[in-house]
């Protein structure tokens, strides 16, 4: 099938996906490849099995047909290690900002005292320096996930799934969580794979848009953006990126159609 | 001057305050109307028949006590594992829940006097009573705390490679104190119950003993000040169920912005 980055090491191998739940198929016969250090971005429609793909990619799900690889290896149980972001912050109310960053290295059997000025450099990174030891109902919505963002990354994870993380978020947040996100991501420069239902947010975020269909899910159009980095206000105005979102929502919309 | 009293005292005065009202309108408007010491005693009658009798209602309320607090220990001990055994276990749920919910449906104090008989006059009959009393409230807040976890966080958990143990300790444990503790200062009253109703019908050590003997002599200033060290002994077990919760749970919203 389609071969996003020929030329790169795939990191993320999903071929001939499908899901197939109680009320019918989710995902079907999908795939698509991520490259190395690229920063991938899903859109379409709701329901269309974005979700359920991610879950499949981290092995917290089965698939029903077909495979993952990750790194050359089959996916098959939870991928211990790949950086998780949900739309929820998914926080522990009982730990402060700094330990639920931290929170991954413990559960990976790890003293958290060795990661801490690692954490404390994440949290810098996003903006939440004076926040440590704010426990997390006492931090905005952004804020609580950017600290659900530096837990993802505290590791280094080669691999980043995020799934509409910033889809909770009030419209001027989640403009500046992108920017930030791409600040972010520049520096780590991990392997991101995106679930967004914005379409903004996806050209300008990614290396690669892959559009799927409507339920079930299938794969639609592979995009790649050209843009230059760093991508910022001004990007959003510039010729090539309105006429590669409209290509985006052109092929979102031309399956509501049918 | 009542009303700017009020006013101007701090809210943690203001029951206080209350109470003072309350004793001082029984004290003269008991003394006005006559009421006899055997049917109401004053405060002033209780507080002098307390003072008198200090050291017999420390004995008595020293065995209550023990028998209160072994018999919650053991309802915390057992409850927690029943919890864990159904949580874990989840074939156990199915037999376990409704078992407990048709003994709770039994009333333990109806049947107490066959505690009586199978335990025989001493503590142990007060110990049973208390800990049957305590078991269920402290059961099913430990499985609401200890089960009843977000599957987001527990994705989150697994994906950054967290064992059973570690799940346990710092997510499971940690979401269910705070069901505890409030289960504890449900079960402890209830306990307490549990110990002076086994008091009541069989034995003569204990408040529950002290009280009866006081009215089989019509020294109702007895009854009242006995009642009093109960009151005092509530107080401390509640307090100290306080600080527990000031110890490790002060990151409770409820609590932080108070």
């Amino acid at each position: 099938m389609t071969t996003v980055t020929s030329d790169k090491e795939a990191a993320v191998r999903v071929d001939r996906l499908s899901k197939t739940f109680g009320t019918g198929a989710a995902v079907e016969e999908l795939s698509f490849e991520v490259g190395d250090k690229e920063f991938v971005s899903l859109v379409g429609p709701s329901g269309c099995g974005k979700s359920t793909l991610l879950r499949m990619v981290s092995g917290l799900i089965a698939p029903t047909k077909g495979s993952v690889e990750v790194r050359g290896q089959e996916v098959r149980g939870p991928l211990v290690g790949v950086g998780m972001v949900f739309q929820a912050p998914v926080l522990l109310p009982w730990r402060t900002a700094l330990a639920n960053v931290l929170f991954t290295a413990e559960m990976r059997g790890e003293p958290a005292n060795r990661y801490r000025a690692r954490a404390r450099e994440l949290i810098r990174l996003t903006g939440l320096e004076g926040f440590e030891k704010r426990y997390p109902h006492e931090l905005s919505g952004g804020m609580q996930q950017r600290v659900a963002i530096c837990r993802a990354l505290l590791l280094d994870p080669s691999l980043l799934l995020m799934d509409e993380p910033f889809g909770a978020l009030d419209i001027i947040t989640r403009e500046r969580m992108g920017f930030e996100l791409q600040k972010i991501w520049s520096a780590t420069r991990n392997t991101v794979l995106f679930v967004t239902h914005s379409i903004t947010e996806a050209v300008l975020l990614s290396d690669t848009v892959v559009v799927m269909s409507a339920r079930p899910g299938r794969l639609k159009a592979v995009i790649a953006v050209d843009l230059p980095r760093p991508r910022d206000v001004k990007t959003l105005s510039h010729p090539r990126f309105v006429e590669l979102a409209a290509r985006v929502r052109d092929n979102i919309e031309a399956q509501s159609v049918d | 001057m009542g009303a700017t009293l009020m006013a101007r005292s701090t809210p943690a005065l203001r029951p206080l305050l209350v109470l003072i009202a309350v004793l001082l309108v029984w004290q003269y408007g008991g003394a006005a109307a006559h009421v006899p010491g055997y049917i109401l005693p004053l405060p002033s009658e209780i507080a002098a028949r307390f003072w008198q009798t200090r050291a017999v209602q420390l004995h008595h309320l020293s065995i209550t006590a023990l028998t209160t607090v072994i018999g919650l220990a053991a309802a915390l001990a057992t409850g927690v594992l029943l919890a864990l055994a159904v949580i874990y276990v989840p074939a156990l749920k199915t037999i376990v829940m409704p078992a407990l919910a048709a003994f709770n449906s039994i009333p333990k104090i109806a049947i107490a006097p066959l505690f009586i008989i199978w335990f025989g006059l001493g503590i142990e009959s007060k110990i049973v009573l208390a800990f049957l009393l305590g078991l269920f409230p402290i059961f099913v807040n430990s499985v609401t705390g200890l089960g009843e976890i977000e599957a987001d966080v527990l994705d989150l958990s697994r994906l950054a490679g967290g064992t059973q143990l570690r799940i346990f300790a710092k997510v499971r444990l940690m979401n269910a104190l705070p069901y505890i503790t409030d289960a504890l200062k449900v079960a402890f009253p209830l306990a307490l119950v549990g110990s002076i109703v086994g008091e009541f019908i069989g034995g003569n050590r204990g408040v529950g003993y002290l009280i009866l003997s006081a009215q089989f002599n019509l020294d109702t200033p007895l009854v009242f000040a006995t009642l009093v060290s109960i009151t005092l002994f509530t107080t401390l077990g509640i307090g100290a169920v306080a600080l527990v919760e000031a110890a490790f749970l002060n990151w409770r919203p409820s609590r932080r912005r108070r």
